[in-house]
């Protein structure tokens, strides 16, 4: 879990552009990305990015639902 | 009606005044700045405006979501008798607000992104990834958002926002060609008929959907 925690807050460091937020901070597991305020273009880029990093084919709607990173964790852990 | 998101001390002080104790938990509870003005002008905003509209005092308006997270507004513990929508951007904020119906707004600032192939795959049908493929430079940049602002006021208007693939429909053709408006229905809400409309500026991409409400079916249309 600890692995994939890292290479999704890594991800979220190259990809996901929010105002406030500092690169390298730590990833609060348990607040949704729309919580967190991250844009829904940049959800919707951050799934495909996941899925390529993982080589995991989640649907638009699976990744929707999964409401926090540690959900998302949980899902690759298990895939 | 748009509101200004760019960061302003006293206007943020007296948006603050406006949100109730749960929304000032909420407000308090984001993580980074950016997204915590937004919300914080964003719902002060929708708040000043739904109690014009709605004729009530602020302490009357409360909020509750949908099964999918969509807000709608009670009054005095009676759900209040219109439909809004809310959407924020950037600098950029967007209210939306009508006697009924399904209704989505949504803004996106039109800056360059380093994703846009992944976005452009995430969201486009086919036809639309072909032709806004083939344009480049800025011209792209403005096409995709146009058609996105689009796709996702529609998801919104529909209830279910990003939880429905943007790539099982495609905006009408008339429309991807610049009319600034068009009717569809999504295969997602077969027999409701939504209007999608370009309300867009030059510094951002933006689009009102709404469902299309015939004499005959003049019952009041679910709005959520």
């Amino acid at each position: 879990m600890a692995a994939t925690e890292e290479r999704l807050r890594k991800l979220v460091d190259d990809n996901l552009e929010i105002e406030g937020r500092t690169p390298g901070s730590p990833l609060d597991l348990d607040r949704s990305l729309s919580d967190a305020g991250v844009s829904s273009p940049d959800i919707v880029a951050f799934w495909k990015v996941v899925n390529e990093a993982f080589g995991v084919d989640i649907s638009a709607e699976q990744f929707a639902e999964m409401l926090t990173p540690r959900d998302l964790v949980a899902h690759l852990d298990a895939a | 009606m748009h509101v200004d998101l760019a960061a302003d001390a006293d206007h943020e002080a007296e948006a603050v005044a406006w949100l109730n104790e749960a929304e000032r938990g909420r407000w308090e509870g984001y993580p980074y700045s950016g997204p915590q003005r937004q919300f914080l002008l964003c719902r002060a905003a929708l708040r000043a405006a739904l109690c014009e509209q709605l004729g009530c005092g602020n302490a009357e308006l409360a909020f509750e979501t949908s099964e999918h997270g969509k807000p709608w507004a009670r009054v005095g513990g009676v759900e209040a008798p219109i439909s809004f929508n809310v959407s924020h951007g950037g600098q950029h904020g967007l209210i939306a607000i009508a006697p009924g119906g399904r209704l989505g707004v949504d803004v996106e600032e039109l800056a360059d992104r380093r994703n846009l192939d992944l976005l452009m795959d995430g969201v486009l049908g086919e036809n639309e990834h072909r032709e806004i493929a083939s344009k480049g430079g800025d011209d792209q940049l403005r096409s995709f958002f146009r058609l996105w602002t689009m796709k996702e006021a529609l998801l919104k208007a529909h209830g279910k926002g990003l939880l429905v693939d943007a790539t099982t429909f495609e905006i009408p053709p008339t429309v991807r060609r610049g009319a600034p408006r068009g009717q569809l229905e999504l295969p997602q809400l077969p027999g409701v008929t939504l209007q999608v409309e370009d309300i867009g500026g030059e510094e951002f991409a933006a689009a009102l959907a709404r469902e299309v409400v015939s004499e005959a079916g003049s019952e009041r249309a679910k709005s959520r």
